[in-house]
């Protein structure tokens, strides 16, 4: 009696552990709706719809499905529900803010064995910046970039043509954007106080950048804000803030086209370059976007960000999740619908540089706009440079945050740069250290 | 009693570490639900070092090896004949029940590990052995330690989910939680303790036996030594028996022979001459039987003859002797038996004889042997005065001393004249043609 109850005990609990591989060949993808990229989007369904219809055909018997609705704000809290509950999907997308997080808490699945094992798979032809960015400490990729997007600096064409000035080049230094931002900084209305300024939004970080070093060592895992990158990108901020006297630039000036310069992502370019969005802003001067301007010639870096997607570690489909993943990442159709329906960039360099992806570009255009080149944008995706992977986000956002609120007050009291930020450091290393 | 709250330990043994392991994978289970109702999930997310997988797999798992264990403990327990095989089983499958449980619960309980080795500790005997365990179990529950193997793996902690509720609330189930931890260990300790207490009592229950063995085997010894002694009584009770039987049968002929000479010497000398011949013939022989006796040998004659013609000589001796008519009749044939059973046929017929001789005067004295239903039925009737009181004398009753000793019965009666009815039971065999 007693043993039939314990071996029918036994049954259940063996019914109860093979259960999950009762629901076959069914692949969930967790998505968010919108873009990633702060920008308007009514095609987000439809790449992910095209590419799962693809996946479909070449796996009969496959079904992927995904909860749809969930906002981008929303998604972080929805994925860590899942998580907490022991339900996350088998491939979804990773936010920035949660990618170090789930590193560390063994969520994503390594990819290098499928990486290595996959013949199909050749990770050269995506931007190596784009796969820094999904890889966690000893260069484990744990998520794949799916769409790419770099930071540009935005210019007012109209501006410059007004004050006789051409177009920056490509290679184009500190120095330049200096020498063109004192000759705009003016009083054009003459009631004394200056109404046309150089840069809006530019900040000390997009100068560290093109320093030729940063804050941030990545061999070292190591943050240091008093070294002579930092210093002299703040130094030269302090110049840019200067021609200014004491006039503070905002969005309202930006939009009224008083401002030359202002960083801007290519995901806000191609939104705000196409129609509905372009008769919406900056539509009474004409602009386009280029590189930052570098210390030296050459170092004209700035941000790129991706959009990652990573797999479940706790898959059971984890062969097919990683098939999906590689459809959407390495699939042609898929990384040129990125061109076709979203905003970033694809993550192949081929599609990327491709006539094709240059003219789904310029059918959405005016005729007269002439479209970024391949090339240039290639170019600032390869030299970007991205965000430290050794901190959790919301210790870099704090750093970054505390360095903000000191530069600010260095430029505001007029303090001298190396030893404040000699004594900010110190005062970082204590924060880390808590 | 002492089973009865060993009984009980074990129930609240079992119990406290249902409530441990089936709390900490519910009440995960339910922080989890709350959290997501409160739109926490990512904050919580931000102060772990990790979540476990399946939260609702986990309450089921728990529950499932709790039950198992549950019922081995039950099955062990409850069944009479306990069998070595058995035992070892269910204690294996408690063993692995309790490893899976602590590893799903991410180590954050290890209690289960003391009760298994509990368990285990009381089906083994060895002392060495049992120490052993216990050492292996208090370092298996030391090493199995939440914040010893967080160090280098990523292990849920029940504290984040403790700590996800308010001070109070927090304050509470912290002091539950450590309360169930430090009670299981209370009760370990309880339990060894009675482990230890039991095998001490089943030492002193050793010892008692040990003692009561000793005693009975020193009554033994006394036992044997007496038996010795009886063993010699009863020797020197067949050595006065045997003298009796020979020596008092040539005394009595030789009285007879010398009382016949007495009153024939004067009468007839040559005659009287004769009779004393016979008479010291006599003598020689009853010489002769009591050196057999003393060597513990058979009566001379039937040393030297079979039965029959002893028998025969016996009684040529006491007609030529006496002056009695002694007749023998036997209805079997061939009259031999075995050594002891002729033994006893020779020495009732001789006592007989004597006996009615000495006591009854008789002249006439039939000897009668027939074989009924296996039986062997030898009667001697005498014609002689009889007695109306059988006198215990020394002849009756080493009569039935020797038909006893051979399982038969022998009955006396003096009313008309004496008989002697022996009913003596033989292993008639092949042996005696």
């Amino acid at each position: 009696m007693i043993q039939a109850a314990a071996a029918l005990l036994l049954l259940a609990g063996m019914y109860f552990w093979s259960r999950p591989q009762a629901q076959t060949q069914e692949l969930e993808f967790g998505m968010f709706t919108g873009s990633n990229w702060g920008v308007e989007n009514a095609d987000a369904f439809v790449i992910i719809d095209r590419a799962i219809e693809r996946f479909e055909e070449s796996h009969p018997g496959v079904t992927v499905r995904y909860t749809s609705g969930i906002e981008k704000k929303d998604y972080s809290e929805w994925c860590a529900k899942r998580l907490l509950e022991g339900e996350m999907p088998d491939v979804f997308m990773v936010l920035d803010t949660d990618f170090n997080q789930y590193c560390s808490l063994g969520i994503l699945q390594e990819l290098n064995t499928f990486m290595e094992l996959d013949p199909e798979f050749q990770s050269e032809e995506i931007f190596q910046t784009a796969m820094d960015i999904g890889k966690g400490m000893e260069e484990i990729q744990y998520a794949l970039p799916y769409e790419v997007v770099p930071t540009m600096l935005f210019v007012n064409k109209t501006l410059l043509r007004q004050e006789g000035i051409e177009m920056p080049q490509q290679d184009w230094i500190w120095d330049d954007f200096l020498e063109i931002c004192r000759k705009v900084t003016k009083d054009t209305d003459g009631d004394g106080r200056i109404d046309q300024f150089g840069t809006y939004n530019y900040s000390w970080q997009d100068a560290m950048y093109t320093s030729g070093g940063s804050a941030f060592d990545n061999e070292k895992q190591n943050v240091d804000f008093s070294n002579q990158y930092v210093i002299e990108s703040v130094k030269f901020m302090k110049e840019l803030l200067a021609l200014n006297q004491g006039e503070n630039v905002t969005q309202e000036d930006f939009d009224a086209g008083k401002v030359a310069f202002m960083p801007l992502t290519f995901a806000e370019y191609r939104t705000y370059k196409t129609y509905p969005y372009k008769i919406k802003k900056y539509s009474n001067f004409q602009w386009d976007c280029t590189t930052f301007p570098g210390r030296t010639h050459g170092e004209n870096i700035s941000k790129v960000d991706a959009l990652l997607i990573g797999i479940n570690h706790d898959s059971t489909e984890k062969e097919l999740a990683w098939e999906f993943l590689k459809e959407l990442v390495c699939g042609y159709e898929s990384q040129l619908d990125i061109f076709r329906y979203s905003q970033g960039v694809s993550v192949l360099e081929s599609v990327a540089r491709s006539e094709k992806a240059a003219s789904i570009i310029q059918e959405d255009m005016d005729k007269e706009e002439q479209v970024i080149s391949g090339e240039l944008l290639c170019d600032v995706i390869e030299h970007g440079t991205i965000t430290p992977k050794y901190y959790q986000y919301e210790t870099y956002e704090q750093m970054i945050s505390l360095a903000n609120t000191e530069i600010t007050e260095i430029f505001e009291k007029n303090k001298n740069i190396e030893s404040s930020m000699k004594i900010f450091q110190r005062e970082i290393r204590k924060y880390l250290n808590q | 009693m002492k089973r009865k709250a060993m009984s009980i330990i074990k129930l609240l043994f079992f119990l406290i570490n249902m409530v441990q392991a089936g709390g900490i994978s519910l009440f995960i289970y339910m922080t989890t639900k709350k959290i997501c109702e409160d739109d926490q999930a990512r904050v919580f997310l931000g102060q772990v070092d990790a979540i476990p997988k399946y939260p609702e797999m986990i309450v089921w798992s728990a529950l499932l090896l709790i039950a198992l264990l549950g019922c081995d403990m039950l099955i062990r327990e409850t069944r009479k004949e306990q069998s070595g095989k058995i035992i070892a089983i269910t204690l294996g499958i408690d063993l692995v029940c309790s490893i899976v449980l602590v590893w799903i619960l991410d180590f954050n309980y290890n209690g289960v590990i003391l009760l298994v080795f509990a368990n285990i500790l009381v089906f083994v005997n060895d002392t060495k052995i049992k120490y052993l365990l216990i050492g292996i179990a208090t370092l298996g529950y030391l090493v199995a330690d939440y914040d010893l193997i967080s160090v280098s793996n990523h292990l849920f902690s029940v504290r984040d989910y403790i700590q996800y509720y308010n001070e109070t609330q927090q304050q509470l189930l912290f002091s539950v939680y450590n309360i169930l931890g430090s009670l299981n260990i209370m009760i370990f300790i309880l339990y060894c303790i009675n482990i230890i207490n039991e095998q001490r009592n089943t030492i002193q229950e050793v010892n008692e036996w040990s003692r009561q063995l000793q005693y009975a085997n020193d009554r033994l010894k006394e036992y044997n030594e007496m038996t010795e002694k009886m063993a010699e009584t009863r020797e020197r009770n067949r050595v006065a028996r045997e003298i009796h039987d020979t020596l008092g049968h040539t005394l009595t002929g030789v009285s007879a022979g010398v009382d016949a000479c007495i009153a024939l010497v004067d009468i007839d000398p040559g005659q009287t001459k004769k009779q004393l011949e016979v008479i010291a013939k006599a003598v020689r022989g009853g010489i002769k039987d009591v050196r057999s006796s003393v060597s513990e040998l058979r009566a001379d004659a039937l040393e030297h003859f079979q039965l029959d013609e002893a028998i025969s000589d016996m009684i040529a001796e006491m007609n030529s002797l006496a002056g009695v008519e002694v007749v023998f009749h036997s209805e079997v044939k061939p009259f031999r038996f075995s050594e002891d059973e002729e033994n006893v046929v020779y020495r009732i017929i001789q006592e007989g004889i004597t006996n009615a001789l000495r006591h009854g005067k008789a002249t006439r004295i039939q000897i009668d042997a027939r074989k009924i239903d296996g039986v062997l039925h030898l009667t001697i009737q005498d014609n002689g005065c009889g007695c109306k009181e059988i006198k215990k004398g020394f002849g009756t009753k080493h009569m039935k001393e020797r038909v006893a000793m051979l399982g038969g019965s022998i009955h006396f009666s003096g009313e008309n004249g004496f008989l002697i009815d022996a009913r003596i039971p033989i292993r008639w065999g092949e042996e005696y043609d």
